[in-house]
């Protein structure tokens, strides 16, 4: 028997359901007390009071704790098992950043205050931007942007501005592989680019003849991962560069897979003038069930000016905001996510030097493995040697045996292993994405492998009921039409849909 | 650090893939992109060195003045019970909940998220929260313009002025035209004119300077021109307000720092985005809907998904992919701890304590230019440089609140401030204020 990841054994029981925190709740029960007014009470008008008493639930402090906890019971999370998500870099969380980011010496600053009070915070942007840079090659950097998606934009808002400023307003196009994340032209198309998408060739990497094709004067910027969405490293990245370049047109580094090169190559050098990172991959601080992130935007000191500011500079061993002056403006409204920041600062503090040169190696090591040992299950997408993630395809299985990419990542949460992203990049049919980072031990690897083996031979079987997976866990594949149809989307709004229907 | 592989592992793995060094892994970049000494970083250091490293840069921060700023962030009692169960590991280190059958913890916990801030604002659907206050301005301005197909907005100017430079990076102002209207007096003038070109009509309530009106009446005359109506609200004070939904407004946006989060020098705290249901296919972000499985157990999934970007990339209206779920779920767990007495009080002492603070100012000569219409936040007329008097004020042990311009500063109190310390900073205040 398949042992089964190391989630395996967590009390995900199944069984009844929780209810929720408003029916759990009863009149005049209570959690919260607050201190005896100590100021005389005078009778207060104001035409914006109100008189009655605002709806929300009504519980004991002992409640409400075993109902939240009871409610994380039933979350997988990376402190318990393995996430072998492509695109995400679920590495581990080091603890010791949350005792840094609970100090209230930084957790309870008020982000008004003026610089001479927040010399600390300060620091923390001064220091992080230094090794930022550093790491990725570039030259300054702004902590404004507080998720990747944001990162991108102001990314694209730089570009755009650099060109107003110059007077190239007739750059409007900004080229995007057809293998990239959908924030890319989401993101190209919110700041007022039209989006020409590159094909890939038959190796995974971008077309380089194509890419002349599309390439004219009307070219404002190329946006790229490297490793590309498929891992592979673009190996022609330096004729890329030049192509863009020779063009009139920037760089855009997407950071989403920065974990496959740190320490070991950098994309300052492969020629990109703007790089964004996700410090919830990269860096390590934790997704918290879907943000908070933080994606800095890192650029060559002629993009200085264009940064969303203030950033943190040092003059005479003090500190201070310097607001940049062609600003592209705000992309937050203070500092972006400054806790997010600390966190990513203490981790790039713990692995120092020697932990920094060797991560994208351990990862890219970690990766190869995996694609190693799945490979002999599942084919993989492209016969290139990949960096810290791969993809592999179930195409023949679909074939064969109906068996889709969503199957085999159901199926997989049953054996305490998350799913691995699906269906990503698009131009590969029923792509399973596997990105193991540099955290997971040689035996979590072989795990993953043993059970995915199982599990399509398991799939395979003549009564097996696709729909019926994932079997073990506290509720099946919910019905994904009736919240988008009738939207089920506050409390109460599923009985009353029960009643009328 | 946080690698697993010993010695023994690594020779494992590098029989399988037939390579004898880390080195070999990279042997297809070309040679000129590989670094060849590494980084030009610092050593490591343990955790107990990085500490005092820590300890260092903590000590640089004036972290224990008597907080009377706001602007969006206030210094709230935080219990105890919001920061464990946020720390919990399961919420904490768990990724966005797309496989819902394993998520279904984080997915509950944001639809009780949505359904308490719609309890809360009186409207009919929330979103699982945006990155802040300020950025989920942008968005709601950004679904009127998608609404409304017109290219005007009215934005009040008594919002927070980061906010508006949010706005105005995020709005392209070469196909927009946002028009900010003065307030009057502090309040926003009832007899603006509104028309048929402008999208939005974007009001805080209470105003940034604190100053807060009943706008039921601009609303209508607003809707009566075709305009999205947008709240921007101070969500702690909804135990005391008249809410937004009861004014009539069409979307309402919030800064949730008081509510869940510690003030964090900023971030990470949350953005609220509440609507009605004829919006909802407009809404950005993130959206959790109750659903049943094949068994028909109750369970949730993340919904309407043919709105976001990973689908519909270029054609998505927003490029959003991430919320602030950890902090939304501190929302949760905040609202649910204070229930509807808890927040009744955290707003009722709030406007007792300012009360008492303005009167006690004006007692010693200070003027206060928007006292009748300010609850828990107004300004503070100084004497002297505000500037000034907020770097002597923090001599003094006070947060004096935020410069607001030469001669003002903007004061926030919150049901956390004792009657002595308000005492004592109306007598440093003298002190400070003292040409």
């Amino acid at each position: 028997m398949v042992s089964g990841g190391n989630a395996s054994s967590l009390p995900l029981v199944g069984g009844k359901p929780e209810p929720t925190i408003k029916e759990l709740s009863s009149p005049g029960r209570r959690a919260s007390k607050f201190p005896k007014l100590d100021v005389p009470e005078v009778k207060i008008n104001h035409e914006s009071l109100k008189k009655e008493k605002a709806r929300l639930p009504e519980v004991s402090e002992h409640d409400l704790v075993m109902h939240y906890s009871r409610l994380a019971h039933r979350n997988f999370a990376v402190d318990l098992g393995f996430y072998p998500l492509g695109s995400c870099t679920m590495k581990y969380n080091p603890r010791f950043a949350d005792s840094i980011a609970s100090d209230s010496r930084f957790a309870n600053m008020h982000p008004s205050m003026p610089e001479e009070f927040t010399q600390g915070c300060l620091k923390v942007y001064y220091e992080i931007g230094n090794y930022l840079c550093e790491i990725t090659g570039m030259d300054d950097a702004s902590f404004q942007p507080p998720a990747g998606a944001s990162g991108e934009l102001t990314g694209l808002l730089i570009i755009k501005k650099y060109l107003e400023v110059n007077n190239k307003n007739h750059k409007t196009e900004i080229i995007v592989p057809d293998s990239a994340h959908g924030t890319n032209p989401a993101s190209a198309r919110m700041a007022g680019f039209k989006v020409v998408e590159v094909e890939t060739d038959s190796r995974g990497m971008v077309n380089i003849e194509k890419l002349k094709e599309i390439v004219n004067e009307n070219t404002a910027g190329l946006m790229l991962t490297n490793p590309n969405t498929g891992g592979l490293f673009e190996e022609e990245i330096l004729t890329i560069s030049q192509i863009i370049h020779n063009a009139g047109g920037l760089l855009y580094y997407d950071g989403a897979n920065l974990n496959a090169i740190v320490g070991a190559s950098r994309p300052g050098d492969m020629g990109f003038d703007i790089v964004h990172s996700n410090l919830h991959k990269t860096f390590a601080t934790p997704h918290g069930g879907g943000g908070p992130g933080s994606g800095p935007v890192a650029v060559k000191s002629f993009l200085r000016e264009y940064l969303p500011g203030p950033i943190a500079e040092n003059k005479d061993r003090r500190y201070n905001w310097h607001q940049p002056e062609n600003s592209i403006g705000r992309m937050h409204g203070y500092h972006g996510n400054f806790l997010v920041t600390l966190r990513a600062l203490v981790y790039m503090k713990l692995l120092g030097k020697e932990g920094l040169d060797k991560l994208g190696a351990y990862a890219v090591l970690n990766a190869r493995y995996l694609s190693s040992k799945v490979s002999q299950t599942i084919p993989l997408a492209y016969d290139e040697p990949c960096m810290h993630e791969f993809v592999a395809s179930v195409k023949d299985l679909k074939k064969s045996h109906k068996i889709k990419a969503y199957d085999v990542g159901k199926a997989l949460l049953d054996k305490g292993f998350h799913s691995p992203t699906i269906y990503f990049p698009l131009i590969v049919e029923e792509a399973l994405m596997f990105e193991p980072t540099e955290t997971q031990s040689k035996e979590t690897l072989d795990d993953l492998a043993e059970t995915l083996k199982f599990i399509v031979d398991d799939l395979q079987k003549e009564d097996t009921v696709l729909e019926d997976y994932p079997k073990n866990l506290p509720v099946g594949r919910p019905n994904e039409l009736i919240p988008a149809k009738y939207l089920t989307v506050n409390w109460g709004d599923f009985e009353l849909l029960e009643i009328t229907e | 650090m946080f690698v697993p592989h010993s010695e023994l592992d690594l020779k494992k793995m590098f029989d399988e893939l037939k390579i004898n060094s880390l080195d070999d892994l990279f042997t297809h970049i070309p040679d000129a992109l590989l670094l060849e000494n590494g980084l030009d970083l610092p050593e490591s250091l343990s955790e107990l060195e990085s500490i005092d490293y820590f300890d260092d840069i903590a000590a640089r921060n004036k972290s224990d003045l008597v907080c009377f700023a706001g602007g969006g962030h206030y210094d709230v009692y935080l219990p105890q019970t919001v920061k464990s169960l946020t720390m919990r590991p399961e919420f904490m280190t768990s990724y966005t909940p797309y496989q819902a059958e394993i998520s279904q913890g984080i997915l509950q916990v944001l639809f009780e998220f949505q359904s308490l801030v719609c309890d809360l604002t009186d409207m009919e659907l929330a979103n699982a929260s945006l990155y802040d206050g300020a950025t989920s301005i942008a968005e709601a301005i950004s679904v009127a313009i998608n609404k409304t197909k017109r290219d005007g907005v009215v934005i009040s100017s008594g919002i927070n002025p980061n906010s508006k430079e949010v706005i105005n990076t995020l709005i392209d102002r070469n196909k927009f035209n946002l028009h900010y209207v003065d307030l009057e007096n502090y309040l926003f003038p009832s007899n603006f004119e509104f028309d048929e070109s402008q999208a939005a009509f974007v009001v805080s309530y209470p105003h940034y300077e604190g100053s807060c009106q009943d706008l039921t009446s601009l609303v209508e005359r607003a809707k009566e021109k075709g305009l999205v109506t947008i709240c921007y609200v101070d969500p702690s004070m909804l135990g005391v307000l008249t809410t937004p939904g009861q004014m009539g407004f069409d979307i309402i946006v919030a800064e949730g720092q008081s509510l869940g989060s510690p003030l964090s020098f900023g971030g990470p705290t949350v953005g609220w985005f509440a609507t009605k249901k004829e919006f909802a296919r407009l809404v950005p972000g993130r959206l959790i809907g109750e659903s049943r499985d094949k068994d028909g157990n109750k369970s949730y999934v993340m919904t309407l998904r043919a709105r976001e970007q990973d689908i519909r990339r270029e054609k998505a209206s927003s490029n959003i992919c991430t919320n602030q779920t950890l902090n939304a779920i501190g929302s949760a767990i905040h609202l649910s701890w204070l229930g509807p007495e808890g927040i009744f009080e955290m707003g009722y002492h709030a406007i007792q304590k300012a009360n008492y603070m303005r009167k006690q100012l004006i007692k010693n000569g200070y003027v206060i230019p928007n006292d009748d219409s300010s609850l828990r936040e107004f300004l503070l007329e100084v004497k002297t440089d505000a500037a000034e008097v907020i770097n002597k004020m923090g001599d003094r042990g006070f947060l004096a609140g935020i410069l607001y311009d030469e001669k003002h500063i903007l004061v926030a109190v919150t049901e956390k401030r004792k009657k002595v310390e308000i005492d004592n900073y109306i007598v440093s205040l003298m002190e400070a204020d003292n040409g």
